[in-house]
């Protein structure tokens, strides 16, 4: 069972999209977790979340981006030139992050360069930086721009029904990745932080009725299975991580990652679309208001809250707090982070990494180590 | 940071070096020999202002005058917010709250200190804020979150949409010493009725905020007279920007970094007119006599900086372009976008530019949303630099009215965003005839790039594009 | 009974014999490619010395880089608690522990009992290692030690981009292109690697007593100008030699596993 969600994480053109495309559906790409997928599935479109893993250099990265930029986006480009991701029919590019909305400018350079680099669907997706009435106006308004470009691109019609029968799907995703979420939280979770990682990811790779059926499946086998035991809690926040290898190596003989607060993590369950009242206002509402990422500035003190309470429920051990190297908005949040869960007894360890093959693996591993005999050393004191 | 540079305070020690400065002059000729050689660090750049004759008095004065004002800001009862360059002040002034622009004061403590801002750029680093974000907040957002600076109030930005380092600055600040924060966030597009809209609700929230905070209403007589200053420095800068255009040029090197200097420090405010027109009186003198505004006399190339400059110690950037007969055809920060300026009408920009109109309160807002929205950077550096006026339009259309030789981009390693995308945009200005050089200096930090290494670079340029 | 401690860097490896809390022999040796061959070469040179062999040593802890790679230990324990242990014994009263190894470096801070409480690493690049000074001393045609003593007859420090190795190389030849005096030079590098530490060890916070270990502990310049930098007395270990305190680390833990666990 765990298997189909690994090789849903691990390979871009896994069999789910590969049998999708067989039947001469279209998949539209997206980068980032501000873009709502119940668009594209109302559209009978598959959304797929756009991803750097894999690439083992960025060679073509480099050439459109310059060199202090977040390698994230420059894998993503990567993989892109290298035709990677020819089974895209489209893609959404947001200003998430100033790496990533140059994601725009640098694929479409690319895209003249290269053949077949670039979907013939491409489209900047505005989100604004904080959530007030008008903010979500404008950001519904957006919401239905894009919507009118998909219909005029796909020829096809994005009714309201087919929305509120979308929002429904994944909404029952979210409840059962919820469930999920009680799991991997116990005492003696019955599967490690790697697994976990694999099974969310999944979802942001294949069609959505399937991955229901398949997690539910994996819920109810997991609620029989033995736990794990005798590890140190970790939970993992910051920067986007899509490789469960990076998860692997934190993990190790000694510890277990039982929460994370990621956007290719537990973001995207977070909290539910309401069903009732116009489709494309609550999405909007939703997806602007409940993801929690440092880009919504000033609005620390409320993921503050977040991150106490993951560490409460989930009895967390210690907090690691990483970026990807030129990820200033998780840098610098990690930074205070550290000051304020720190003052209140929670150990927590900063690590600043590059995105991409894991070859920093030693370096990571002696500081995740270190850190781990620290908690040891806690525990042994109290 | 060392224990004594934490024994001063931050803003009195720019206050007391500038009074010091602009009272310089005021002794004979000797005398102003004999005293430039107690402040070795700052004596080149008080001479280059100086030399400029009455601007640069009026300059070093108004600077001097802003240092004033913060340092003193709450023994007077003021609030204070620190703030962003590319937010304009006017509406601050408006309702007494004193404005510290913290990149403004990066370039002074570059300007005139041995180390520069070396220390608050590492403070901030120990305190949790990462090393990668941009230096020209970090070199001053360090010494208020260390304590040493004036009391803030509140953070106050306009960068979201269009700078997250920037954004996220003073957000970090704003967490770290738990004051309150107010962004006005920018959507991807310049013009249209959605972007209009939402500058607009955007610029109201300010208001309400600033009123919370200060307890005050928005006086709008005080307001309506600040945007009449504002629209008469507008017409001063049309005018110097269209002397710009004359070859030679009649106006001095160091004249732009005073333009917009003036403007970040005092829009709006008789401090800001007053150089200025003194700026303008020199110009139009150096017009009527066909002279150039280098001190060789000779304009040999005109450098056109599509982003920002170099504020290394000692204004040597601006030092080199005089030494070598560069004409300074300004930067993307210079450059304001009131409809009269030059390049709005000769491009029909009308559309991207803002206008003034004083004729009643709603009036008042909207001009001021327009007016910060269009501010340089928040302008044009936010949506793709291909699209409709946005950074390549406007680099490619200022570059061509100033009759530019060649084009440079500097910026700050901390600079995600132009770092996103500049080199397809020199591709771009390569292409339209434009010898296009990327600096990978910091434009605050010499210790990334030391000056020497960046000049060398430079005129390295210069040869192999056999623009010398 | 016997304990060791075996420590393998990516410059250095180091190997210390104890017994009864203290020390009978201690090697350093240059690294080899391999982390094993590193290993084994530094344990059977200080077992010799020690006219010991492998069969006296009740047990054996690794670190370094090649903790996990080293096929005679007894267990593995991070450079990071070997090094705060280390430094305890060395300086029983150290609450911050500064060390500079050859490609990393790192803060530590403890409490009291010698637990460690927070510690900090650089990350990736080499500014501010052993390698940083290693690379400045080989422009500058001076050996390791010779950088240090420089730097104490400087009258104008130059100063230096602290942020990037070859950077800071470039910037090096030109001061030596310029005339620059050397011991100029050699204590503008000094300082540009105590500014980058600085920040480190401000970064998790530092308490008395402050002490420095590994290899660039031995350099009086670098030191000085921390000291400086950080406004706060160094501790200096004469105990023994700072650039083994992770071995000694790793053998005080040796030891009490084969205790069991006693501290």
């Amino acid at each position: 069972m765990i298997k189909e969600f690994i090789e849903a994480s691990t390979a871009l053109n896994n069999k789910y999209v590969a049998a999708w495309k067989k039947d001469g559906k279209k998949v539209v790409g997206y980068t980032c977790s501000y873009v709502p997928d119940e668009i594209f599935h109302a559209a009978g479109i598959l959304p797929f979340r756009v991803r750097g893993f894999g690439a083992t250099d960025t060679t073509i990265g480099d050439t459109y981006f310059g060199p202090f930029i977040c390698s994230l986006p420059k894998c993503m480009l990567q993989l892109a030139g290298e035709g990677k991701f020819n089974f895209l029919d489209g893609a959404i590019i947001t200003p998430g992050c100033d790496s990533m909305r140059r994601l725009d400018e640098c694929w479409r350079k690319a895209g003249k360069d290269i053949e077949g680099a670039i979907p013939s669907f491409f489209f900047h997706y505005g989100v604004p930086h904080k959530y007030e009435d008008y903010t979500i106006k404008w950001f519904t308004e957006e919401t239905r721009r894009l919507i009118a470009a998909v219909e005029e691109h796909f020829n096809v019609k994005i009714t309201d029904a087919n929305l509120k029968k979308a929002i429904s799907v994944y909404n029952e995703s979210r409840r059962l990745l919820d469930r999920f979420e009680a799991l991997r939280t116990l005492d003696e979770p019955p599967f490690s932080g790697e697994e976990a990682l694999a099974v969310i990811l999944a979802g942001t790779t294949m069609p959505r009725e399937e991955y229901n059926t398949l997690l539910e499946e994996f819920i109810a086998q997991a609620e029989k299975s033995p736990g794990i035991k005798n590890r140190v809690r970790l939970m993992l926040v910051g920067s986007a991580n899509d490789d469960i290898g990076l998860v692997r190596v934190m993990e190790g003989e000694k510890a277990l990652v039982v929460a994370d607060n990621l956007c290719f993590g537990s973001r995207f369950y977070t909290d539910q679309v309401g069903e009732n009242g116009d489709p494309v206002f609550e999405l909007s509402k939703r997806y602007l208001g409940h993801n929690d990422c440092p880009r919504m500035y000033g609005d620390y003190q409320r993921r503050l809250n977040i991150l106490e309470q993951k560490v409460k429920r989930a009895k967390i051990d210690g907090v690691v707090l990483q970026n990807i190297r030129f990820c200033d908005l998780h840098g610098a949040e990690n930074g205070i982070f550290e000051r304020d869960l720190e003052a209140k007894d929670i150990p927590c360890m900063r690590l600043e990494r590059e995105y991409g093959p894991l070859v920093e693996t030693g370096r990571m591993k002696m500081r995740v180590d270190a850190f781990i005999e620290r908690i040891q050393q806690r525990r042994e004191v109290a | 940071m060392r224990q004594e540079t934490k024994e001063y305070k931050f803003d009195w020690m720019l206050w007391n070096t500038f009074a010091a400065a602009s009272r310089l002059k005021s002794g004979s000729p000797k005398e102003y020999q004999a005293m430039l050689k107690y402040i070795p660090y700052f004596s080149r750049i008080v001479d280059t202002i100086l030399s400029t004759g009455e601007p640069g008095q009026k300059f070093i004065e108004i600077c001097s005058k802003y240092m004033e004002n913060l340092t003193f800001a709450k023994e007077k009862g003021k609030k204070t917010a620190i703030t962003t360059f590319c937010f304009s002040p006017a509406i601050f002034y408006a309702m007494d709250i004193v404005p510290i622009c913290l990149e403004v004061l990066s370039v002074m403590m570059t300007f005139i200190y041995k180390r520069g801002t070396s220390e608050f750029l590492d403070y901030c680093n120990e305190v949790g804020f990462t090393e990668t974000s941009c230096s020209s907040q970090r070199g001053t957002v360090g010494a208020y979150l260390a304590g040493i600076g004036t009391d803030v109030d509140m953070f106050v930005t306009d960068t979201p949409g269009v700078c997250d380092t920037n954004a996220n600055a003073f957000s970090f600040a704003s967490a770290y010493l738990n004051k309150p924060f107010f962004q006005l966030d920018m959507p991807p597009d310049l013009t249209g009725q959605r972007s209009n809209e939402y500058h607009r609700e955007d610029f109201r929230a300010l208001i309400r905020f600033l009123e919370a905070q200060t307890g005050k209403k928005l006086d709008y007589a005080r307001l309506t007279e600040n945007l009449r200053e504002l629209a008469r420095q507008d017409e001063i800068i049309a005018e110097l920007e269209d002397l710009a255009r004359i070859v030679p040029s009649p106006v001095p090197v160091p004249y732009n970094l005073m333009i917009y200097a003036s403007r970040f420090l005092f829009a709006g405010m008789p401090e800001c007119t007053g150089v200025l027109e003194s700026m303008l009186k020199v110009a139009r003198d150096n017009a009527a006599k066909n002279i150039s505004g280098l001190s060789g006399g000779k304009e040999k190339l005109r450098a056109f900086f599509c982003y920002i400059d170099h504020y290394a110690q000692n204004m040597q950037l601006w030092q080199m372009l005089d030494d070598n007969g560069i004409c300074y055809q300004g930067n993307i920060l210079s450059h304001f976008w009131s409809h009269n300026a030059p390049h709005v009408a000769h491009y029909h920009k009308e559309d991207a530019a803002y206008h003034i109109d004083t004729s009643s309160e709603d009036a008042l807002i909207d001009s001021l949303g327009m007016i910060n929205s269009r501010m340089p950077m928040i302008k044009s550096i936010r949506g793709p630099y291909d699209a409709p006026n946005m950074w390549l339009e406007d680099t490619l259309g200022l570059a061509k009215i100033y009759n530019a030789d060649f084009i440079v981009y500097n910026g700050t390693p901390g600079c995600r965003n132009t770092w996103g995308m500049v080199k397809l945009l020199a591709r771009d200005t390569e292409k339209a005839g434009y010898p296009t050089y990327i600096m990978y200096a910091d434009a605050f930090d010499s210790r990334v790039q030391s000056w020497e290494a960046t000049e060398e670079r430079f005129m390295e340029f210069l040869k192999v594009r056999r623009l010398v | 009974m016997f304990a060791a401690g075996c420590d393998v860097g990516s410059l250095t490896s180091k190997a210390v014999i104890m017994k009864d809390g203290k020390i009978i022999e201690s090697v350093i040796i240059k690294s080899k490619a391999r982390p094993w061959e590193s290993a084994d070469e530094v344990m059977n040179i200080v077992l010799n010395r020690a006219g010991l062999t492998m069969k006296d040593i009740k047990s054996c802890v690794g670190t370094g880089y090649g903790r996990d790679k080293i096929s005679f230990v007894h267990e593995a324990v991070s450079e990071i608690a070997c090094h705060g242990k280390g430094a305890r014994w060395l300086v029983p009263t150290v609450r911050t522990v500064i060390d500079i190894g050859g490609q990393d470096c790192k803060a530590l801070r403890l409490d009291d009992k010698g637990n460690m409480v927070k510690f900090i690493t650089n990350d990736k690049c080499a500014s501010g290692t052993g390698r940083f000074l290693e690379v400045m001393a080989k422009v500058m045609h001076l050996n390791l030690d010779e950088l240090g003593e420089m730097s104490a007859k400087s009258k104008q420090p130059v100063t230096f981009a602290s942020a990037c190795t070859v950077w800071a190389q470039a910037d090096v030849i030109q001061h030596l292109n310029d005339r620059v005096p050397i011991e100029d030079i050699a204590a503008g590098v000094n300082n540009a690697m105590a500014s980058r530490m600085s920040t480190l060890a401000n970064n998790i916070g530092l308490e008395r007593d402050v002490c420095m270990t590994g290899g660039v502990a031995k350099n009086s310049g670098v030191v000085n100008a921390l000291e400086k930098q950080l406004g706060i007395r160094i501790k200096r270990i004469r105990r023994e030699d700072p650039q083994i305190a992770g071995a000694i680390g790793a053998a005080l833990f040796a030891a009490e596993k084969a205790n069991g666990g006693a501290k």
